[in-house]
């Protein structure tokens, strides 16, 4: 009999240590975080909401400062507090897979093309704006320009807000300007001069390999220079082509002739030692191989920002080297500034409080406080204005809210914007792109890989496996290399994709009234 | 006449017999010494790589002695050593509670399933079988946790979903049965000790080696987590050391890669090659130069259970 008592006060015992120590973790650490969680949800506790704000990337120092800033203009105008969390890059993707899908209370998550707004809006993920905009956000519905509203619009609802700040992030050469002029080389401007300028530098400085790459990715840059393609960044899946001028034709690039002709240059480069043998496996960034000097030209991922970010570098480590860029625009005779859903923010179906999401958002883009308060910091404290520029206090290191660091792309509002005194050059280049404008009529384009998964992936191991090698050039022989390619990949479903691409897009196009 | 015979005969065998120790310890020692020099040498290049000048790495690659020697990596890493001590904080805590906790609930659960006398033992070891054949997968998992549990942003997180994997939980119970003898449980209870006693006195003090093994694996799954932290973490104050180390390359790798289309600017610093070497060091080095003086335990611990008297 006592026995059995001691037994089972033992066990609630064990049980009641085992639920303590939770619940002490628990309260210790995680209190704050579920408080405000609770306070989102329960409405009875007047009307103050605490919204969950995501963001994608790392949060930078001075978050805790600027999020009880913002919360203080926020209680006073909307009686509503934010919370500002961030999914840090790694599996990034992963990870807003799960919060759109498990239904956790989100109010505001950042949106572009590459984080697959069109097939999330498709699916469903986000509320529609249409009817709420007019009355919770009337400022920010006559911010953002009409046509915005409707590039943006999937299955015709609107389930972005769009930024408004135009820019370009098409790609170019950048090259060492100190060397062209040193060896009296031709400016790299076209396929015949860019190869005349490598030799030129693999001629005289023996130590250095003329092109910074890893992975092939130099054949984006290479395509951009020889072919008008309707995607910015020469970059179409499944070796399609699709010309600016008549994108209802669609034509396979692999296997053609002038693919049999790239890749026949990509291995007289090679032979000549334009690559090193490794490329495949290079690990270092091609900025960095350029910022230190072992490359003297990078073909592909340099838009106007990053060459910029690369000149301020250069001209604080090595002041007697210059930098000089090509963007390929110019050899394409068009620039295509970014779509509208390049940079946004949605609502997601699990929010509890979307008009109250909506009316902060829109204080975020109007609101000069509020925008200055999330893109720069607070002045004085993280930056000052300086004659109209931007200029940081301190420097990257020690000041806790660079530049944009709360990644605040997408609510960035070109009247209140703020630029470094070195952003002037992306500034010219932008207007000089300006000048050859044409709209981007490729990203509001979404593609539904259903149909063809399986053969995708399989498709992705053959380029791989027999693709890449071609594409440094460490094939012997050439076409019989493409044609075992080309093989291979029809065996994988090369034209059940295609085909099945192709239906979509003219599809895509006869909705959106291109011709 | 034969007695010489025998003697040389003899000589000649203990002299071939030292031939093949010779022999034998020639090769063991040589490849001893080759496999350890393969494991030593990526580290070496580490170590070389964080005493050297970025410039250097990136123009001629990583030598076994730095070209260029220079301290920038580590006075880059020590600048700002908050966050890589609050990450080196987590994860010490989140091992030591959950190594512990862990422990105390797989003994525990694994004494009561192999009891005999538990009339339920094969409906719950079946219980604990049945997740390792069929698993909800990460979206419901993910589900759990973060929208019922409500422990995104806690160390709880961390700590409860390591706890106990059926597979501890198993060999924890094998090695229990084979420890402990029924008849010494029995005779235990005739001399009048209840549950809890036999298990603190007798079952943890006799499973020391199954405990060491367990123990070990534990340790090692808290401190090499970088999953939950991924998933469930938001505050980068809470960052487990390996997911702070993860992270900072993976946005390296996301600026190159990602962001040339995405048109996006990071503002934060990258840090250079050196200076990754640099915290690979100082994240590694207190582990190596602890581990030599806590493996012999385990190697005792382990051993214990091998030779029965």
């Amino acid at each position: 009999m006592r026995n059995k008592t001691i037994r089972h006060l033992s066990l609630v015992l064990a049980l009641m240590l085992f639920a303590g120590v939770l619940a002490a973790c628990n309260n210790g650490s995680g209190g704050s975080a579920q408080g405000s969680e609770q306070g989102g949800t329960s409405e009875n506790k007047g009307d103050k909401v605490t919204l969950q704000f995501y963001m994608l990337g790392d949060a930078p120092k001075d978050l805790p400062v600027i999020e009880s800033e913002i919360n203080k203009l926020a209680e006073a105008d909307l009686n509503v507090n934010v919370k500002f969390n961030y999914t840090s890059w790694t599996d990034w993707d992963q990870k807003y897979k799960l919060l759109l899908s498990s239904g956790q209370p989100i109010d505001l998550i950042f949106t572009a093309d590459w984080t697959f707004y069109q097939s999330y809006a498709k699916k469903g993920a986000f509320l529609a704006l249409d009817e709420m905009l007019p009355k919770a956000a009337p400022a920010l519905k006559a911010h953002v320009p009409d046509d915005m509203w409707d590039a943006v619009k999937i299955n015709d609802k609107i389930y972005t807000v769009p930024s408004t700040w135009i820019e370009y992030v098409t790609e170019g050469i950048a090259y060492r300007e100190d060397l062209r002029e040193k060896y009296n080389l031709p400016k790299p401007e076209s396929l015949e001069t860019l190869e005349a300028y490598l030799e030129g530098i693999k001629a005289n400085e023996p130590n250095m390999i003329p092109i910074a790459d890893s992975n092939a990715n130099h054949t984006h840059g290479i395509r951009q220079l020889t072919s008008k393609l309707v995607n910015t960044a020469g970059q179409l899946p499944y070796g399609l082509d699709i010309m600016y001028d008549t994108p209802s034709t669609v034509t396979s690039y692999w296997g053609s002739a002038q693919h049999l002709e790239d890749l026949k240059t990509y291995k007289r480069w090679m032979d000549k030692g334009f690559f090193p043998k490794n490329v495949l496996n290079v690990k270092d960034t091609s900025n960095s191989l350029l910022q230190n000097g072992k490359a003297a030209v990078v073909l592909s991922g340099e838009n106007p920002n990053k060459f910029n970010a690369d000149v301020i570098k250069v001209q604080s480590t090595h002041p007697d080297w210059k930098l000089a860029y090509f963007p390929y625009p110019n050899a394409k005779g068009f620039a295509q500034p970014v779509h509208p859903i390049h940079n946004g923010f949605a609502i997601p179906r699990s929010s509890k409080n979307p008009e109250k999401a909506l009316a902060f958002y829109e204080k975020l883009v109007t609101d000069k406080r509020y925008n200055w308060l999330t893109e720069y910091g607070v002045e004085g404290k993280n930056f000052e204005v300086d004659n109209g520029y931007y200029k940081m206090v301190g420097d990257a290191q020690t000041n806790g809210f660079p530049r944009e660091g709360m990644n605040g792309w997408a609510w960035r509002n070109p009247e209140f914007m703020l630029y470094d005194k070195t952003f002037d050059d992306v500034l010219t280049m932008f207007e000089d792109l300006d000048k050859i404008k044409k709209p981007d009529i490729f990203t509001g384009f979404a593609e539904d890989w259903t149909p063809y998964q399986a053969e995708k992936a399989a498709l992705e191991q053959v380029e791989k496996q027999y693709l890449y090698p071609l594409n440094v050039g460490l094939v012997a022989d050439v076409e019989a290399g493409l044609n075992t390619f080309m093989e291979k990949a029809k065996q994988a479903g090369l034209e059940k994709i295609q085909s099945e691409y192709t239906k979509q897009w003219q599809e895509y196009l006869k909705s959106a009234g291109i011709q | 006449m034969n007695t010489p015979m025998n003697t040389r005969t003899r000589t000649n065998t203990r002299l071939r017999d030292s031939e093949f120790t010779f022999m034998f310890q020639l090769i063991s020692y040589s490849f001893i010494i080759i496999l350890s020099i393969m494991c030593l040498l990526p580290f070496l290049l580490i170590l070389s790589g964080s005493f050297s000048s970025n410039e250097s790495i990136v123009r001629d690659g990583y030598h076994l002695f730095p070209t260029d020697f220079s301290l920038e990596g580590y006075k880059m890493v020590f600048k700002f050593p908050t966050q890589v001590l609050k990450a080196y904080g987590v994860t010490v805590f989140t091992t030591v509670v959950g190594t512990t906790l862990g422990l105390f609930l797989i003994t525990m659960a694994g004494f009561v399933l192999q009891r005999k006398d538990f009339k339920y033992r094969n409906t719950f070891s079946f219980f604990i079988y049945f997740t390792t054949l069929f698993g909800g997968g990460l979206v419901p998992w993910y589900i759990m946790l973060a929208n019922y549990f409500n422990l995104t942003d806690t160390y709880t997180v961390l700590i409860f979903p390591g706890l106990m994997t059926p597979f501890l939980i198993i060999l924890m119970k094998n090695f229990i049965r084979s420890a402990v003898p029924d008849e010494l449980v029995e005779s235990a209870k005739i001399d009048g000790a209840n549950d809890f006693r036999i298990y603190f006195s007798i079952v943890l003090k006799l499973a020391m080696p199954g405990i060491a093994t367990v123990g070990l694996f534990l340790a090692l799954g808290y401190w090499n987590d970088w999953f939950t932290s991924s998933l469930f973490i938001n505050n980068p104050d809470m960052y487990q050391l390996q997911f702070y180390l993860y992270n900072t390359m993976n946005t390296i790798t996301f600026i190159d890669q990602m962001a040339i289309g995405t048109g996006i600017t990071l503002s934060q610093d990258v840090p250079t090659e050196s200076t990754k070497m640099a915290m690979a060091i100082v994240v590694t080095g207190p582990i190596l130069f602890l581990y030599p003086f806590v493996q012999r335990y385990f190697v005792k611990g382990l051993t214990i259970g091998a030779v029965k008297g």
